[in-house]
């Protein structure tokens, strides 16, 4: 595919800002549900090994991390709405050819990716307290974890699809001959694909560390639960991590050729530092990371990695299609729009960050709270500007119209 | 030369792609209007609870939002998305065009959206656990962040049919693109039947409610809401008609069926007869009645409206400017788009197509059905299967007896000079209308030789 047909692809319309800004929030909120997925993968891989567990705390640990693959999958799907969206804006040629290619293949995963997340609260409902209760229907949890993996392989490999247009027209007319069938997957790399897995590992060991500490402060909290969890996160932490390195490094060196001056990028190596550090947290810090915010801290650390992980992905793909095939997003035409640029920014900071902060702060609170929880004064003056702040967008969206349609 | 940017097209040849995405468009248009629709009724709910200290009102908010969480928002987040991807797959420079107009109104409905989801996790596990005035607060951002996002998407599909303002072929600009008649009449008749959505959906979880007072009361206010806002919606839906444009017009009276006036009064009907009922009798309704309903309004209330949706588009897809086979049809100078008909017609598809194998650019008498085949899939099979099922079948737009020549004859005529209403234009140089032609004839071959197997006589429109 010569660098001209790549260009005749690209949107007629241009983009409404400069193309970076597209590029940095995909790498952003792909990071963020990258960090969601890990955490469901994670949980959801608890839930099935505690509820097939007689032992009192894996079953503990089992629901509640039903609850938590339930919600990181709610919010892995939403937050993965944004890279999504970006990625068309400034990737179009490249992602639209390589989903259409493998279409039935994007079909099936909106199909298998509703059956997996249905199937979560399927045994949700059957298994409502596993801690007094046999375990009901446990494949139901297995089958939405090995489809769930599934959903990842087709993203897997429509993303690495976009990286070879080289390969484009043998994939889509073999020997002169026309598939529009959309059935096959074209291109998979496995070791990538193992890797971006692996990492729910020390992913979720983080997290662990930040749970244990969070129910800590629960009156009554049992101790013994509490240090079940912790070894449990410890593990998670440096095994995990140690093989997420070893996987990782087989996909370096696996790297196909026109990714393969990515391994002379500093940010490789920055990456496997940042793992291998994460390895050694709690070889270094032991139980001290129990004390302060300190877990809530290493939540914080492992999503840095992850969002390093964000950043290799980006720079490879810019190796494969900006050095290698010649296409550069960043020369998009742009069609400067700034009401709805400036619009979607004070939309995310000031409503989202409102919002957000009211209600992920209820939420936490209450979570620790024995009772019913009545917010501070502080903190429920916050929910009502957040009501008005909406409003004030709902009306200014009406008065924008009106005088727009008037003209 | 110049490059004609279209993709691969990927051909499904049991439904269509355009039924593709039209099964999922519907089924999500069922789920998002039902929770924006839900979600409203919760703020009003938790303000009564709240005014009245009625705590089983937050009781039904919670059992209802618990559906919802699976119902509307597990398969709605994931239906919404979905749309995407199957219009990427079908539709490509269609969904493209979309995204690189409104993509910052997508990333700002993409906030609220987060907020949505945050908001029914908390509306839903937060009762009892938190006081009432803050279950209050969370109910209002939970509904009005879920209104929002239905005003953003509105816009949206409003430019599918048309941009708001004509000015914004000329000009550009978000604004004259997003905002116009039809974009506060489509607003106005979706809040309506949103309402009745959630009415006939609510009534699942009304009508297992097991103290007997409570549930008729539930059952009555949800009729009460279905008859005012389906009266409302076709008041609406007649203000929405009006602000059509013209060619849309002409499309709904000469393209859609007969029966889809007299099926959408027979619907309409069906649906107040039905609140009537439960208003009347609110201890007869059971949820499996409910869960009937609702699949009526699938299947006969929003399937037809969202097909409608389809046709009246016709011969674009997105703001007037991009055709239903992917080819831009006009210059947008206010972006600085040339219409690419120009370049067809000097060059030719075979010529201008990137994914076209190179034995087949020049056609020869062993390749004009590859050929053919090739600019079928290209410029027809967004809207005409080319086989005998899924939508619209291309072979059967000509008669049994049309040769060859009478095929490529028409495909010269009428189609290249873009003279048919709802059809793009496709200026084929002769050597391709030949190739399609045989192409064609080929495809009707075989659709007489399958009817004759099975005994059957093929049904065979002459609409052009």
């Amino acid at each position: 595919m010569n660098v001209d047909s790549l260009y005749a692809l690209r949107d007629v319309a241009g983009v409404p800002s400069h193309p970076i800004l597209f590029l940095v929030l995909g790498v952003v909120t792909f990071a963020l549900h990258m960090f969601a997925v890990h955490v469901m993968l994670g949980g959801a891989a608890l839930t099935i090994r505690g509820a097939l567990s007689q032992d009192s705390y894996w079953r503990q640990l089992a629901n509640a991390m039903l609850s938590t693959a339930k919600i990181a999958v709610s919010v892995a799907v939403v937050i993965g709405v944004a890279p999504l969206l970006f990625v068309q804006v400034i990737y179009d040629p490249f992602w639209y050819t390589s989903n259409v290619l493998s279409a039935w293949w994007v079909i099936g995963f909106i199909i298998i990716l509703s059956v997996a997340y249905l199937l979560i609260y399927l045994f949700y409902f059957k298994n409502e307290d596993l801690t007094q209760n046999k375990t009901k229907c446990p494949g139901s949890m297995i089958l939405s974890l090995a489809l769930f993996i599934v959903v990842g392989l087709i993203m897997h490999t429509l993303t690495n699809q976009m990286l070879s247009p080289d390969q484009w027209m043998e994939w889509y007319a073999p020997q002169g001959q026309i598939d529009a069938s959309g059935t096959q997957l074209h291109s998979i790399n496995w070791a990538r694909f193992i890797f971006m897995i692996a990492l729910a590992a020390p992913v979720t060991g983080a997290w662990l560390y930040g749970y244990r500490h969070y129910i800590s402060v629960r009156p009554g909290s049992d101790s013994g639960y509490l240090e079940f969890v912790h070894n449990l996160a410890r593990k998670l932490l440096a095994q995990g991590s140690v093989v997420s390195i070893l996987i990782g490094a087989i996909w370096m060196v696996s790297l196909p050729e026109n990714q393969i001056e990515f391994l002379t990028n500093p940010m490789l190596y920055i990456t496997a530092l940042a793992l291998i550090a994460l390895a050694m947290v709690p070889t270094l810090f032991g139980s001290k990371i129990n004390n302060g915010y300190n877990a809530y801290w290493l939540v914080a650390v492992a999503f840095v990695v992850i969002a390093l992980v964000a950043v290799d992905r980006e720079i490879i793909r810019w190796v494969a299609l900006v050095v290698e095939s010649g296409y550069n997003p960043m020369d998009y035409p742009i069609n400067m729009d700034w009401y709805s640029t400036i619009l979607f920014f004070a939309t995310f900071a000031v409503v989202g960050g409102m919002a957000c902060t009211y209600l992920i702060t209820v939420a936490w609170q209450a979570g620790q709270t024995e009772g019913t929880y009545t917010p501070s004064v502080a903190i429920s003056r916050l929910g009502n500007w957040t009501i008005y702040i909406i409003l004030i967008w709902i009306v200014h969206y009406f008065a924008v119209g009106f005088w727009v349609w008037a003209q | 030369m110049e490059m004609l940017g279209l993709y691969p097209v990927w051909f499904e040849p049991t439904l269509g792609s355009g039924w593709i995405i039209g099964i999922i468009a519907t089924i999500h248009v069922l789920f998002s209007h039902t929770s924006v629709g839900a979600a409203l009724v919760f703020s009003y709910l938790a303000v009564v609870a709240y005014r009245k200290n009625r705590p089983e009102l937050l009781d039904y908010i919670r059992r209802y939002g618990l559906f919802l969480l699976v119902f509307s928002y597990v398969l709605g987040s994931i239906t919404g998305p979905g749309i995407w991807f199957s219009t990427t797959v079908g539709s490509p420079r269609g969904i493209s065009a979309l995204i690189h107009s409104f993509v910052w109104k997508w990333a700002t409905e993409w906030v609220f959206f987060v907020i949505e989801v945050i908001g029914v996790y908390m509306i839903v596990y937060l009762v009892n656990k938190v006081d009432q005035k803050t279950h209050l607060r969370i109910s209002i951002i939970f509904g009005l962040a879920s209104y929002t996002t239905m005003l953003i998407i509105i816009g949206i599909l409003s430019f599918m049919l048309m941009p708001g303002n004509e000015n914004w072929y000329t000009e550009g600009g978000y604004l004259n693109g997003f905002y116009g008649a039809n974009t506060f009449a489509q607003l106005a008749m979706r809040t309506a039947f949103m309402f009745t959505m959630t009415a006939v959906v609510g009534g699942i979880v009304a009508s297992s409610i097991k103290d007997i007072d409570f549930r008729k009361e539930m059952v009555r206010r949800l009729a009460i809401l279905g008859l005012v806002a389906t009266a409302a919606g076709l008041g609406l839906f007649k203000w929405y008609l009006s602000t059509i444009p013209a060619t849309a017009e002409l499309v709904m009276e000469n393209r859609l069926p007969e029966y889809f006036t007299p099926a959408l009064i027979s619907v309409m009907g069906g649906i107040m007869a039905y609140f009537a009922a439960t208003l009347a009798a609110p201890k007869l309704l059971k949820p499996a009645i409910a869960g009937v309903m609702t699949v009526v309004i699938l299947v006969f209330g929003l399937w037809p409206e969202e097909v409608a949706r389809e046709s009246i588009r016709k011969p674009y897809v997105a703001g007037g400017y991009v055709y239903s086979n992917q080819v831009i049809g006009r210059d947008v100078p206010g972006l600085g788009i040339h219409s690419e008909i120009p370049t067809i017609e000097e060059h030719g598809f075979t010529n201008a197509l990137i994914f076209l194998p190179e034995e087949l650019r020049t056609v020869t008498d062993s390749n004009k059905e590859a050929v053919g085949q090739a600019l079928a899939l290209n410029t027809c099979s967004n809207c005409h299967s080319l086989t005998d099922t899924g939508i619209r079948p291309l072979a059967n737009y000509f008669g049994d007896d049309s040769s060859e020549s009478d095929i490529a004859a028409y495909l010269r005529a009428a189609l290249s000079s873009g003279t048919t209403l709802y059809m793009p234009q496709i200026p084929l140089q002769q050597d391709e209308a030949v190739a399609l032609a045989s192409f064609i004839r080929q495809l009707k071959d075989q659709s007489i030789a399958v009817a004759a197997d099975q005994g059957n006589p093929i049904t065979v429109s002459q609409s052009h």
